[in-house]
């Protein structure tokens, strides 16, 4: 209370410096807690991945141990292997100090370095997001856009019944009629974090669209385009930076079924090859990446939407 | 006529949630007695009759080994309605336990029970649902029978889908902290249980209802993902999950397409839900 209210009394030209390296100070700070944060994150992922499989029934056995044709000394490198990958904490403090240089080990399941089956999949999987993440956002901000602007309720009705539809239609299979009927896949990816998103920028929108200054400007007589991008746009940026994060993370879920089931040779469908076939280092390095990848955007969400909060 | 328009629309909007009540609750009740309904037991087998087309024997046919369609869509539709709402409770339950560490205790001062909770909640949102539940189930073996597999796959869901709603109650309890008639109630020497039970309880119940509500359909829709890659509920017992497998063979659906029907009833269900969900939920607090 009482810092509110000296605030209330230093604000004054005098005080923009100070106040100005407060925020900077303010700012580092959660940037700060955001690398931390995120590092932590990302190491647990992994770990939380690695100790799933490691105490997982059966995964003491390897299969491979029981073939007749291998050599001793192969039967040996095998125990050496399982023995190692068995002692978790070890295993994941020298995965990680390898993953540190680049070196994610080898995949059980494929014999191949994970870097190399990431790399190769990575470019297919990244357009899918891409065209999903980018198509939904776009997608789902204009029908929420079309329930908010018009200011008429049979397209608000309309518009929350296609996202209600949306919704209820699971979406590998929207993927699998999509699959069949040659259609893009990144528009069913789309289409599927369409719903996800509508509620949230619709909540969003209505909020600023019923905003006192866009009131104002709208009576001025400025142009709808610009009226949304100053007004709307422009001051909702941090929130639907925000929101990129919650639709990778959907994209990614989505993803897994899509891929494994369009046969689709991307990380979606390696992450559901490597859980069938308890593949550890796959399986960490997978958990590893894609918790970096959505936990660094949401902490960039959060940077973005905590620095357009006022003071 | 404006105002006409707007309250045709939010009357159509109250028969919206009356006419989801209805259709779910008539579902619920076929799905409840759904045994003592089918005509026959979900993996009877008609040897003579495989893939044989809706008729007067068999309402929506056959499958290729000749099951029953309507038989296993009655007992899947009891599988995947009871469970959910289970696995839900199961998460709402977990997360209503697992935010009073996360939310309690002052900020700034180390706690390592609300660290480590805060940090696996931040792994279990950043990881997808989807990704955990597949290590989580593939980890199992797959030959299990198939009442386990029904009790592990909505198991790990309950397990597995806490994170959200923690944060949510997390945030519910900490803004109730700082509250002026929390502060009243302290001063005034209320013990801490009268405080949760009779303060405390009511404003987290709403919450804990909306996101019950929430956690249901994704539930529905996480099986049927499951069931779709092999992993959900076990063969011969009936899922919608593993119902909709027969949705991979397109020459099948062009040929019989009654075996829509089950996608069509998940679809009818997920709709109701969403209808009652935008009630309780406000929008924007969905996603």
């Amino acid at each position: 209370m009482t810092a509110k209210g000296s605030g209330h009394h230093l604000k004054g030209p005098g005080n923009r410096n100070g106040s100005g390296a407060q925020r900077r100070n303010a700012l580092a700070r959660r940037i700060a807690r955001s690398i931390f944060s995120l590092v932590v994150a990302v190491l647990a992922g992994g770990f939380v991945a690695a100790a799933l499989v490691r105490y997982s029934p059966g995964f003491e056995i390897d299969e491979n141990s029981w073939n007749p044709q291998i050599s001793a000394s192969t039967e040996a490198a095998i125990h050496a292997r399982r023995e190692y990958e068995n002692e978790l904490p070890r295993f994941y403090v020298r995965y990680v100090a390898a993953a540190l240089h680049g070196d994610l080990g080898e995949s059980d399941a494929f014999r191949v370095p994970v870097t190399d089956l990431l790399r190769e999949r990575a470019g297919v999987t990244g357009w899918l997001i891409f065209w999903g993440v980018a198509g939904g956002m776009l997608l789902g901000g204009w029908l929420a856009w079309l329930a908010v602007w018009p200011r008429r309720p049979g397209f608000e009705a309309s518009a929350v019944t296609v996202s209600g539809l949306l919704l209820a239609i699971p979406p590998a299979v929207l993927a699998l009629g999509f699959f069949f009927t040659g259609a893009p896949l990144g528009l069913a990816v789309a289409l599927a974090i369409l719903p996800r998103v509508f509620g949230t920028m619709r909540a969003l929108w209505r909020d600023l669209y019923g905003s006192g200054a866009l009131l104002a400007a709208r009576a001025r007589g400025i142009s709808a385009a610009a009226l949304a991008w100053r007004y709307v746009l422009a001051p909702a940026a941090g929130r639907l930076i925000a929101l990129v994060g919650v639709a990778l993370v959907t994209a990614f879920g989505v993803l897994i079924p899509i891929e494994a089931l369009c046969d689709v040779p991307g990380i979606g469908q390696l992450a559901w090859k490597a859980a069938i076939s308890r593949d550890l280092p796959l399986l960490c390095g997978l958990a590893l990446i894609i918790t970096l990848a959505v936990a660094l955007v949401a902490a960039i969400g959060e940077l973005a939407e905590n620095s357009q909060r006022p003071a | 006529m404006r105002a006409a328009r707007s309250g045709f629309y939010s009357g159509l909007g109250a028969l919206r949630q009356t006419a989801a009540v209805w259709i779910l609750a008539a579902i619920c009740i076929v799905a409840l007695f759904g045994p003592a309904l089918a005509p026959f037991s979900y993996d009877r087998q008609f040897r003579d009759s495989p893939a044989a087309p809706p008729g007067g024997r068999f309402l929506l046919g056959t499958d290729e080994i000749g099951r029953d369609r309507l038989s296993r869509l009655l007992y899947a539709t009891r599988t995947s309605l009871l469970l959910a709402p289970a696995a839900a409770a199961v998460s709402v339950g977990l997360a209503l336990l697992l935010s009073v560490p996360l939310a309690t205790g002052r900020a700034g001062n180390f706690n390592p029970v609300r660290s480590v909770l805060s940090v696996l909640t931040t792994v279990c949102l950043a990881l997808p649902w989807i990704f955990l539940f597949i290590i989580l189930r593939a980890e199992l073996p797959l030959d299990t029978g198939p009442m386990v597999s029904i009790l592990i796959t909505f198991a790990l869901m309950g397990a597995a889908g806490w994170a959200w709603p923690a944060r949510v109650f997390s945030a519910s309890i900490s803004n109730m902290e700082r509250s002026g008639w929390m502060l009243q109630a302290r001063a005034s020497g209320i013990s801490r249980w009268r405080i949760a039970l009779v303060h405390c309880w009511p404003h987290l119940r709403a919450v804990a209802i909306a996101q019950f509500l929430v956690l249901v359909p994704a539930y529905i829709l996480a099986e049927a993902s499951l069931g779709l890659l092999g992993l959900g509920v076990a063969e011969p017992l009936p899922s919608w999950g593993n119902l909709l497998r027969d949705l991979q063979h397109p020459d099948l659906i062009r040929a019989n397409p009654w075996i829509l029907m089950p996608l069509v009833l998940l679809v009818i269900v997920m709709i109701c839900l969403e209808a009652l969900q935008s009630q309780a939920v406000p929008a924007g607090e969905i996603d």
